[in-house]
């Protein structure tokens, strides 16, 4: 198990995703009010998993959004969301995941609370994070196709949701928290979990069971923003792997599915053979030109 | 990954992402998302 290892920097990262979740949800004073925003900037997709039923979401949530056009009542293919998905995808990979996502920013300030032993990865932990796709495919896709207007995910699971609307809609609306029944506590249970492992385990949503990491994690090879791994520079010194958040070993998979695109094993380096890439260089070794 | 098929996936997708966005938002699709996004959804909030 490896220590826990302090990166410069990271208050940066941090930053841009308080930045972001601010952008994402502008309408704060709705808090107060029990409500949700009714505005026209709901026509977009959010890049995040940012439920449209928090009260200052100003965006829609794609896989809410998803789960909705996937309704069997009015079959159709969802153009218009899988279009801003692919467009996320192909732009950021999973950049989004590190430095958008609301729920990736909550999971991040838990995981700095101390703890004896943090936990990098475990035995059997590749099996749990496929689990991801199994949640994506039945979840999201399979069982919405079947069912009449259920979204699945959205009311089983999903974590962001709970978080940033359930809690402060019953909280400030005595109308629904008067409706408040075993589904609700279900979904406090899930949200729990998933906050009390944040705290040995950087991300556990994000590794196992987010749809959207799972989606955007298939652009990582070829979105326009990725990284580069100059193979004649590392010294095999091991930094990289103890400060990734996702228990990945950047220096072998730098276009890895599981890679967040965080940044922390660029700083981590001592020789700078990471490095962020924007643009389209190739993945071949930089030669040296010494 | 070879930078020629980088480049080709990216452009490929890219350009498939905006004709769906075109053709979603032309079929009414992003009124649907608007009309689910302003109402509270009940199953997200572990009412419905």
């Amino acid at each position: 198990m490896a220590k826990e290892r302090r990166v410069k920097g990271e208050w940066k990262r941090l930053s841009v995703q308080a930045a972001m979740f601010l952008l994402q949800n502008p309408k704060l004073q709705n808090f107060f009010l029990g409500t949700i925003d009714t505005g026209k900037t709901k026509v977009l997709c959010a890049p995040g998993l940012n439920c449209y039923s928090c009260p200052a979401a100003a965006g829609a949530c794609p896989i809410g959004s998803l789960q909705s056009a996937l309704s069997p009542q009015k079959p159709k293919f969802p153009f218009y969301v899988l279009g801003f998905l692919l467009l996320f995808g192909v732009l950021f990979g999973r950049w989004i995941c590190s430095h958008v996502c609301p729920f990736g920013l909550v999971q991040d300030l838990i995981y700095k609370i101390p703890f004896p032993k943090k936990i990098r990865t475990f035995r059997g932990e590749r099996i749990l994070r496929l689990l991801k796709y199994a949640v994506l495919l039945v979840l999201v896709i399979g069982l919405t196709l079947f069912d009449t207007l259920v979204p699945y995910f959205c009311k089983y699971l999903c974590p962001s949701g709970t978080l940033f609307g359930a809690i402060p809609l019953t909280v400030s609306n005595p109308m629904l928290r008067g409706q408040i029944g075993l589904l609700f506590w279900w979904k406090i249970g899930v949200l729990a979990l998933l906050l009390l492992l944040s705290v040995p385990i950087a991300r556990p949503f994000c590794r196992w069971l987010c749809p959207l990491g799972a989606i955007y994690g298939l652009f990582n090879r070829f979105a326009l923003l990725g990284m580069i791994f100059d193979e004649n520079r590392c010294v095999g010194c091991g930094a990289c792997e103890t400060v990734c958040p996702m228990g990945i070993d950047p220096k072998g998979q730098v276009d890895s599915a599981e890679c967040i695109r965080c940044g922390r094993c660029i700083r981590a380096c001592p020789t700078g053979s990471l490095a962020r890439r924007f643009g389209f260089a190739s993945q071949a070794h930089k030669k040296s030109t010494m | 990954m070879k930078r020629t098929t980088r480049i080709l996936l990216f452009a490929a997708l890219s350009v498939l992402g905006a004709a769906f966005v075109l053709i979603g938002a032309f079929s009414g699709q992003a009124l649907a998302v608007l009309n689910k996004a302003i109402r509270v959804c009940l199953e997200c909030i572990g009412i419905g």
